[in-house]
């Protein structure tokens, strides 16, 4: 079973998909993808470490090459996010591309009872964006079009309110 | 209170005027508009959704749907709007999203 979350910044998304996993029986896995490579990133990885604290999340991080990541059996798989994922596979000279992020979440979701993937929405700013940045947005895109596609449940979040565009919450 | 967000000039304060019958007079005694710009200050978000959730109707731009800003100060205002927006939706007993002038009920019950 596949979940997609989308939201804007700071739309209350991460928390809502964390208490969506909480609602499933079985053992919890959160799949980390911001690589810490400054003090802001630091500061925002300990504040979703402290907001799912006490959740029973194990936490695995995972930068780039998602199909090589192993996770335990039977666990409900918390991905976030797509678009930190994402951008570390395009920008990164060691990195694939977005067809590897996408056969990534297939390994990963025939790994796990329940995947849930957060993504951005970062598509509502204009179009005066070019090279790579608009290159990001037509990757990210594709990518949130193609897992929605495939999920059973898409939810968009707002201001922490779900917003349900396919499927049904429980 | 009832919140309303959603992209600016989407129409809603002339919504929420339309729906209850209000001046513009009318309304602006029970409401405040753009908030996402008093997030910028240094004080608490829940103390200032706190005060906030006293009006009837509190009115956010939703600014967090853009490409990630370049400049760490427009990054962090974002994401204190963002939150602030969050804080009010928990407070409001009504939260509705409006885009297009068209009203979209994302939390409570609004018969209007």
């Amino acid at each position: 079973m596949l979940t997609l979350i989308v939201g804007g910044a700071a739309s209350g998304k991460s928390e809502f998909a964390e208490n969506l996993v909480l609602t499933l029986p079985g053992r919890r896995v959160y799949v980390a993808t911001m690589e810490p490579y400054d003090g802001e990133c630091l500061a925002r990885i300990d504040k979703h470490r402290r907001q799912r604290a006490g959740k029973g999340f194990a936490t695995l991080e995972c930068y780039r090459d998602l199909g090589g990541l192993k996770v335990p059996a039977r666990a409900n798989v918390l991905l976030e996010c797509m678009s930190n994922l994402l951008a570390n596979e395009l920008y990164s000279p060691q990195g694939g591309a977005t067809a590897a992020v996408l056969e990534g979440v297939t390994c990963l979701c025939a790994q796990c009872v329940h995947l849930t993937i957060v993504t951005n929405e970062v598509f509502s700013g204009g179009r005066d964006y070019e090279g790579d940045t608009l290159r990001y947005l037509r990757e990210l895109g594709m990518v949130n079009r193609i897992l929605a596609a495939r999920a059973d449940r898409v939810v968009e979040v707002v201001c922490g309110c779900p917003n349900v565009l396919k499927g049904r919450l429980p | 209170m009832t919140f309303l967000t959603g992209p600016m000039y989407a129409g809603k304060g002339e919504y929420l005027q339309k729906a209850l019958n209000l001046t513009p007079e009318e309304l602006s005694a029970r409401a405040v508009f753009h908030v996402e710009e008093q997030a910028a200050g240094e004080e608490s978000l829940e103390d200032l959704a706190d005060r906030l959730a006293q009006y009837d109707f509190v009115i956010a731009n939703e600014v967090g749907c853009g490409v990630v800003p370049i400049d760490p100060e427009q990054r962090r205002l974002r994401e204190r709007a963002g939150r602030l927006s969050c804080l009010l939706a928990q407070r409001a007993d009504t939260v509705i999203r409006v885009c297009c002038g068209l009203p979209q009920v994302l939390k409570g019950e609004w018969t209007c």
